[in-house]
């Protein structure tokens, strides 16, 4: 985010706080796509991604007032959803297999990358432990470095890092085995 | 190898919108909303608190003092009532001693008298 976007968030929040709704809305406007995002990424639903972003930004709304900055805005954004997120995983036996057609919703491919490799990598990451999935999706979705990943989910640095090294290391294997199938078949 | 799986990664995880409708429900429930009361509404002002805290203190400071006065106050009527009663039996005790020896003096003398005068 470029300075002069973090100063049109600052005067948005500035202007939220004192209850213009319109400046909560472009503040909600903002950020909606990340909140959604990882809220998605961590629930596997359309649905509880869509409930756990209304809960994420009534929360906002009661909190406006312990906000500092829009960064710090955009750091508790993610903190909340992502903690909110693994609670509701802990509190369900195991996480809900995504419906076909929304498959193409988690992860929509790039131009010219491979639509294989994306569905392989989203029942990869659908495999990791909660706390492993929102380490990944804060450091390569939300671009966080490990210090502030540590913060956002209060966790020693170093937890940080092993999840990041052993998720990196289990899906640079089960990929590279993939490619490995894919080629036999062809 | 390490940087291909993450920029793999980074390129399928990409942020994605919410679907329009959503949105638009979201941003509808936002505005109906109650606004939280701003903080400056419901708190006093920092001046205001800081002098309220001193104000706070000088009192609880003079209340202290003067129950720590009025205790050795009473500590110090305490002790000089000890002290008056022990003079007084100090004096009382003297007092009978005297009294024992006038007693003693006068019995010796009467005995001393009967035995000088001659039987009749």
């Amino acid at each position: 985010m470029n300075d002069s976007a973090c100063e049109l968030l600052d005067e948005y929040l500035a202007r939220a706080r004192s209850g213009e709704r319109a400046a909560l809305a472009s503040l909600v406007r903002a950020h909606q796509r990340s909140v959604y995002s990882l809220a998605l990424r961590m629930l596997g639903t359309r649905d509880l991604a869509e409930d756990l972003t209304q809960d994420v930004f009534m929360q906002l709304n009661d909190n406006l007032g312990s906000i500092e900055s829009s960064r710090h805005l955009g750091f508790w954004l993610r903190q909340v959803t992502t903690n909110r997120a693994i609670d509701q995983l802990r509190r369900r036996a195991r996480v809900q297999l995504t419906s076909l057609d929304e498959e193409q919703e988690l992860f929509c491919a790039e131009e010219g990358a491979d639509p294989l490799l994306q569905r392989h990598l989203r029942a990869l990451l659908s495999d990791l432990s909660p706390q492993a999935r929102a380490v990944l999706l804060l450091r390569y979705q939300e671009d966080l470095d490990p210090i502030d990943i540590a913060r956002a989910l209060d966790m020693p640095i170093n937890t940080v890092k092993s999840h990041l090294k052993r998720s990196l290391d289990t899906m640079r294997e089960k990929v590279g085995a993939h490619a490995g199938c894919e080629d036999q078949s062809t | 190898m390490n940087q291909d799986i993450e920029s793999e990664i980074r390129s399928a995880l990409r942020p994605m919108a919410p679907s329009d409708e959503f949105s638009q429900q979201l941003l509808a429930r936002v505005a109906a909303h109650p606004p939280a009361r701003p903080r400056s509404n419901n708190r006093m002002p920092l001046r205001a608190r800081h002098a309220w805290w001193v104000a706070a203190g000088l009192a609880a400071s003079l209340v202290l003092t003067v129950g720590v006065e009025r205790q050795l106050e009473r500590q110090r009527s305490l002790q000089s009532g000890l002290e008056a009663r022990r003079e007084v039996l100090q004096a009382l005790r003297v007092t009978s001693q005297k009294l024992n020896l006038a007693y003693e003096a006068v019995k010796s003398q009467s005995s001393s008298l009967a035995d000088a005068e001659p039987a009749v």
